[in-house]
C-alpha cells in the first residue's frame, strides 16, 4: 500500500505553551477517502495544515509523498501535491474575476501562459463553473464559492485535496453539491481527507478518524466505529438515521457490518428486515 | 456585494481587451491633457474623447455616475470657490457676495477638469482588472532600478493588487459592523466618537484576521514570489497601435502651441 501522507508522533504547541496535537501518529494511503472528526477545538483543522505544510510540527514529523515537511526545500512540492481547501471561501479568494482566482496558484508554479488558461478553463470546467468565469467573487453565491475555491485547488493539479469543513458554512442544497464533487474526485482516484463534525457526511469515507484533546481516540471504518456507539464520548450528536441506525443495531436487528450510514442503506436495511 | 466606486467591470470590449500599459499610458496622456485644458472648445473636445470611449467600453453610464457621484460635495465646493473668489466683470452681487464672468468660466473649467480625470481614472479601473493594472505598473517598475535598493517589484505590484482587491472587501466590512452596532443600540449622530470607535476596534480585528487567513490561503497555493508567471501575457497587438497614434494626434493638440493653432484655423 503506498503511503501518501505519514504521520510519525507529531505533538504541535502553540507559543504559549499550549499542546494541540499530542503524539499523533496516522497513513493517508492512495486513492484513499480520510474523513477526520471531533468537537471544535479537538485539533483536527491543526492537523490538516500540518499536511499542507502550513503548520510545522513541534515534535514528530508529517511526511507528504516521501518529502519531510520541516525540510523547507519541499515545501512548495508538498503544497503543489496536497492542495487545500478552507471552511470559508470568502477568504480564499485572491484573485478580482474567479478566473483570475484560479490562476493564483499555476501562475506560482511557473507555468506557461497557454497552460495556464487551459487549466483554469477545466477545473472551472470541473466545477460547474465556467460560464461565471468572468464574474467577480462578490456575485456569487456560498455554494458557488466553495466550488470556485476547489477549482483553485484543483488547477494546481495535487493528487490528495484537504478540506477543512468545506460545507460548514453552506444550506443543504449546496452542501450536497460540493459533497457530490468530493465523491466524484475521491472516484477519479484524487487521494481526500476530509475534516468535519457532521457525521452523516461520512457516507463515502473509507475510515474515519475521530479526535479529542489534540489525540486520535478511534481509527478505523466509519461503520464500525459509528455502531459501536463509544464516539458519543468525543462530542458527537448522532443525526436521526445514524442514531435510529444505532439503536436498530443495539437491539441485534442489524449486523454491525452492514451499519447504515445513509438514509438510503437505512431504508434498505428495514425494507430487508420487513 | 454592490458594483462598488472604481470597481471593475467585466465585459468583452475593445477597450477591455487593450494591452493594460496602453491604458495606464492613455490615463497619464489623458491626465496632462486635461489639466492643461484652459477653454471650452478643449473640454469639449475631451469630453467628445470620453464619450467615444464611453461607447466602445460596453459599460453602462450609471457605473460612472456612480463614480462621480461621492465626490459631488467636492466638486460643489470647488465651483463656488472659484465662483465667489476670482475678480472679473461682475455680473451678479448679493450682499457682500459677488460672482464675476471670469469666476464662472473659471469654475466650471476647473470642476470639469476634476469631474474628467475621476471619469477616466474610472474608464481605466472598469475595463482593467487590478490584476492587470498591477501587472502593467510592475513592467513600468521593473524599467526603474529599484532592486539596488532592495524593492522587488513582483511584491510591490502584489501589494498593490491586494490593496485594490482588498479596499471594497474593507468597506463591506465596515457596513456589517455599523448595521451590527446600530442594531445594539448604538446612535451615530448622538454619539460619534463612542460610534468610532466601537466600529473601528473590531474593525481592525476583523480585517488583521482576515489578512491573516488570505496570508494561508496564498501560501498554501505555493504563492513565494519568486518564478511567477502569469495568465497574462502583454503584448501590443494592432489595436494597442492605433491607440498610441491617436495618443499622438490629441496630445498634439493640447500640447503644441503651433500645431494647436494649425487645427482651430
Amino acid at each position: 500500500m503506498i503511503y501518501m501522507i505519514h504521520i510519525n508522533n507529531l505533538s504541535y504547541r502553540y507559543p504559549d505553551g499550549t499542546l494541540v496535537l499530542d503524539s499523533v501518529s496516522m497513513d493517508v494511503h492512495k486513492g484513499e477517502f480520510v474523513a477526520i472528526a471531533g468537537k471544535n477545538g479537538s485539533g483536527k483543522s491543526t492537523l490538516l495544515r500540518h499536511m499542507n505544510g502550513l503548520m510545522l510540527p513541534s515534535e514528530g514529523s508529517v511526511v507528504v509523498k516521501g518529502m519531510d515537511t520541516i525540510d523547507s526545500s519541499f515545501i512548495l512540492n508538498i503544497r503543489q501535491i496536497a492542495g487545500m481547501v478552507f471552511q470559508d471561501p470568502q477568504s480564499q479568494f485572491i484573485g478580482m474575476t474567479l478566473e483570475e482566482d484560479v490562476a493564483f496558484g499555476p501562475e506560482n508554479l511557473g507555468l506557461p501562459q497557454e497552460d495556464i488558461r487551459k487549466r483554469v478553463d477545466m477545473s472551472l470546467q470541473d466545477v460547474g463553473m465556467q460560464e461565471y468565469k468572468h464574474q467577480t467573487p462578490g456575485s456569487l453565491s456560498g455554494g458557488q464559492k466553495q466550488k470556485v475555491a476547489l477549482a483553485s485547488i484543483l488547477a494546481m493539479k495535487p493528487e490528495i485535496i484537504l478540506f477543512d469543513e468545506v460545507t460548514s458554512m453552506l444550506d443543504p442544497y449546496s452542501r450536497g453539491e460540493i459533497l457530490g464533487l468530493i465523491t466524484q474526485l475521491h472516484e477519479n482516484g484524487t487521494t481526500i481527507v476530509y475534516v468535519t463534525h457532521r457525521l452523516e457526511e461520512l457516507v463515502h469515507a473509507d475510515r474515519l478518524i475521530v479526535m479529542e484533546n489534540g489525540r486520535i481516540t478511534h481509527n478505523g471504518y466509519p461503520r464500525v466505529i459509528l455502531s459501536q456507539g463509544n464516539v458519543v464520548d468525543s462530542g458527537f450528536e448522532f443525526p436521526p438515521v445514524i442514531e435510529l441506525a444505532k439503536r436498530l443495531c443495539d437491539s441485534g436487528f442489524i449486523d454491525p457490518a452492514c451499519f447504515p450510514l445513509s438514509r438510503e442503506k437505512l431504508m434498505e436495511a428495514l425494507c430487508q428486515l420487513m | 456585494m454592490d458594483d462598488l466606486f472604481l470597481s471593475f467591470v467585466p465585459v468583452n470590449s475593445i477597450l477591455h481587451r487593450l494591452d493594460p500599459r496602453t491604458k495606464i499610458i492613455g490615463l497619464m496622456l489623458a491626465s496632462i491633457c486635461i489639466l492643461k485644458a484652459s477653454s471650452f472648445m478643449e473640454i469639449t473636445l475631451i469630453m467628445f474623447v470620453f464619450l467615444i470611449l464611453l461607447f466602445i467600453c460596453h459599460l453602462p453610464v450609471m457605473h460612472f455616475v456612480r463614480s462621480v457621484r461621492p465626490m459631488l460635495l467636492f466638486f460643489a465646493i470647488l465651483f463656488l470657490v472659484q465662483l465667489f473668489f476670482t475678480e472679473g466683470t461682475v455680473i451678479f452681487s448679493f450682499k457682500w457676495l459677488s460672482v464675476s464672468y471670469e469666476g464662472l468660466v473659471l469654475g466650471t473649467i476647473i470642476t470639469l477638469r476634476f469631474v474628467f480625470l475621476l471619469l477616466f481614472a474610472s474608464l481605466l479601473t472598469a475595463t482593467t482588472s487590478p490584476s492587470r493594472i498591477t501587472a502593467g505598473i510592475e513592467s513600468f517598475l521593473r524599467l526603474l532600478p529599484l532592486k539596488h535598493i532592495g524593492i522587488s517589484s513582483h511584491d510591490f505590484a502584489m501589494m498593490m493588487s491586494l490593496s485594490i482587491y482588498f479596499a471594497p472587501l474593507l468597506y463591506d466590512n465596515f457596513r456589517s459592523l455599523r448595521d451590527a452596532q446600530i442594531s445594539r443600540g448604538l446612535d451615530i449622530k448622538k454619539e460619534p466618537v463612542k460610534a468610532i470607535f466601537s466600529i473601528s476596534i473590531p474593525l481592525v480585528a476583523t480585517s488583521v484576521r482576515r489578512v491573516e487567513e488570505v496570508a494561508m490561503a496564498m501560501e498554501s497555493r505555493c504563492y513565494s514570489g519568486i518564478g511567477r508567471t502569469s495568465m497574462y501575457v502583454m503584448e501590443f497587438r494592432r489595436m494597442d497601435y492605433l491607440f498610441y497614434l491617436l495618443y499622438f494626434f490629441i496630445f498634439s493638440f493640447f500640447t503644441m502651441p503651433y500645431f494647436k493653432g494649425y487645427i482651430i484655423i
